[in-house]
């Protein structure tokens, strides 16, 4: 409990002096939890998530670093590895190929990795997976910028 | 016939068709969080077997375990008889070999009192630091891990105020928060070695990332994404990420050698297998890890007269602690 939070509070401190270093990342605690988190990021571009912002809840562990955060987005995005009703993710990272070498921030950055690069056939969206793995990209692509345009994106007026 | 076959036939039909909703809500209850729920709960079962660390037991517990096995097993347990006393098991989670290697060493020091061995095994650490933030690692993800290494490694000298007795070891090593700490930094060390020798170690790991065509795709998937954050990737960066810095990623020959040649720290490992090739008797076979001096790497089979004070025993799959007569 007490490594963890020292932890945290190194990454905390490791964020505020980066602040500008990534402009694709904003991540933030939560003001009255350490164990709670959230990133805005950003759709990589040439990507149909290009131009959305998309929100990460991170739930840390006590047993953190040791154990890999819990991250689901809040947004909605249809992407083949991210559950569409509760946002869980699919990525090794996350699960048996977690190390503490890892942080917050790294995280942050392979997902966005991941958003680009689609694992169609680990799929915990079928029906993304299924428009990716029989090759409709573009049934894919309009599929994923709809949501991103409608999910994503602030409303305007 | 109709009749009857009709209702049923309907019935069926609505089976089907209102089946997969509650079918669909009932695999989405089952996410990755139950699988690692699942996953703990068969570690917790497991850790109810052996603890991190078993207490010392005579050699005849090990050749109690083969009773009824092979035979060419219980001669070799035989020979094993000749030059060693006793055995410490492991937990087999996927870390006994650094849980091995970290009693057995810290074990070694407190028994021996060897001041010199740890001030060099310290100013090894210290290398290995410098190692790690030359590859790129932010301090603060592996600094608690040294830190609390070199606490255990301090605490086993006597004569300050820190210092604890056998009992205490085996308690501490058995503590998850404690064994746990100590495995990653090994497991960070290990990694910032083979990724600074990464043009020695390479071969090896082709040999290892090619042993299955699964295993390659799924580096190759892993590969994907680390070259988004890695300027400078290759197998090796992917070996340690994949297979070194995971907690419970198995250790094989080139865990051991990196460990060995980091840490400074020469290694025995007697394998124990049904392997027998010797018309006049079996022999059991050891290999001995001995560290690079001055930069050399750990070249196996030297002439090197330096003989290891941690000895292992490997069954497939598995290392125990050996205790010399």
């Amino acid at each position: 409990m007490q490594a963890s939070r020292a932890r945290l509070f190194k990454e905390y401190k490791e964020v505020q002096r980066e602040k500008t270093a990534d402009p694709d990342i904003q991540l933030a605690c939560d003001d009255s939890n350490i164990f709670k988190w959230t990133a805005l990021i950003k759709g990589p571009s040439e990507t149909p998530y290009e131009g959305g912002v998309f929100q990460l809840a991170f739930a840390v562990p006590e047993q953190y670093p040791l154990q890999p955060p819990q991250v689901r987005f809040l947004t909605k995005i249809f992407h083949p590895n991210v559950h569409f009703k509760t946002g869980e993710i699919c990525l090794d990272i996350l699960k048996n190929a977690w190390s503490p070498a890892w942080t917050l921030q790294s995280v942050c950055r392979a997902i966005i990795a991941l958003m680009a690069h689609p694992e169609p056939d680990s799929p915990l969206n079928c029906d993304s997976g299924n428009l990716l793995r029989s090759g409709d990209i573009r049934g894919f692509q309009s599929m994923a910028k709809m949501y991103t345009r409608l999910a994503a994106m602030p409303k305007k007026g | 016939m109709q009749n009857k076959d009709g209702p049923l036939a309907d019935g069926e039909s609505e089976a089907a068709t209102s089946n997969p909703t509650p079918d669909f809500d009932d695999w989405a209850k089952f996410g990755d969080d139950d699988i690692m729920q699942q996953q703990t709960a068969i570690r917790a079962e497991e850790a109810e077997k052996t603890p991190f660390v078993g207490d010392k037991e005579p050699l005849s517990s090990l050749a109690a375990e083969y009773q009824s096995g092979s035979p060419i097993l219980l001669e070799k347990i035989k020979v094993l008889g000749e030059k060693y006393a006793a055995i410490r098991r492991t937990r087999g989670d996927g870390n006994c070999f650094f849980r091995s290697f970290m009693f057995s060493y810290l074990e070694h020091i407190l028994e021996s009192q060897d001041r010199a061995e740890v001030d060099r095994a310290k100013s090894n650490v210290e290398q290995c630091r410098k190692t790690l933030q030359s590859l790129g690692y932010a301090d603060f993800t592996f600094e608690d891990f040294f830190a609390l290494f070199l606490e255990q490694l301090e605490s086993v000298l006597q004569g300050n105020g820190t210092s604890i007795s056998q009992e205490e070891l085996l308690l501490r090593s058995r503590d998850q928060s404690i064994s746990d700490y100590v495995v990653m930094f090994f497991r960070f060390v290990t990694s910032g070695e083979i990724r600074k020798r990464s043009e020695f170690f390479e071969p090896f790991i082709m040999g290892l990332t090619n042993a299955t065509v699964e295993q390659l795709v799924f580096s190759l998937e892993v590969a994907a994404l680390a070259a988004v954050f890695l300027k400078c990737f290759h197998f090796v960066n992917m070996f340690c990420k994949s297979s070194v810095e995971p907690m419970g990623e198995e250790s094989d020959h080139v865990h051991i050698t990196a460990l060995s040649d980091a840490l400074g720290v020469p290694i025995r490992v007697v394998y124990l297998d049904r392997s027998s090739c010797d018309s006049a008797g079996v022999s059991v076979n050891h290999h001995d890890f001995i560290p690079a001096v001055g930069g050399l790497p750990n070249a196996s089979g030297s002439t090197e007269t330096v003989s290891p004070f941690i000895t292992l025993l490997y069954r497939p799959g598995h290392y125990d602690i050996l205790y010399s007569k």
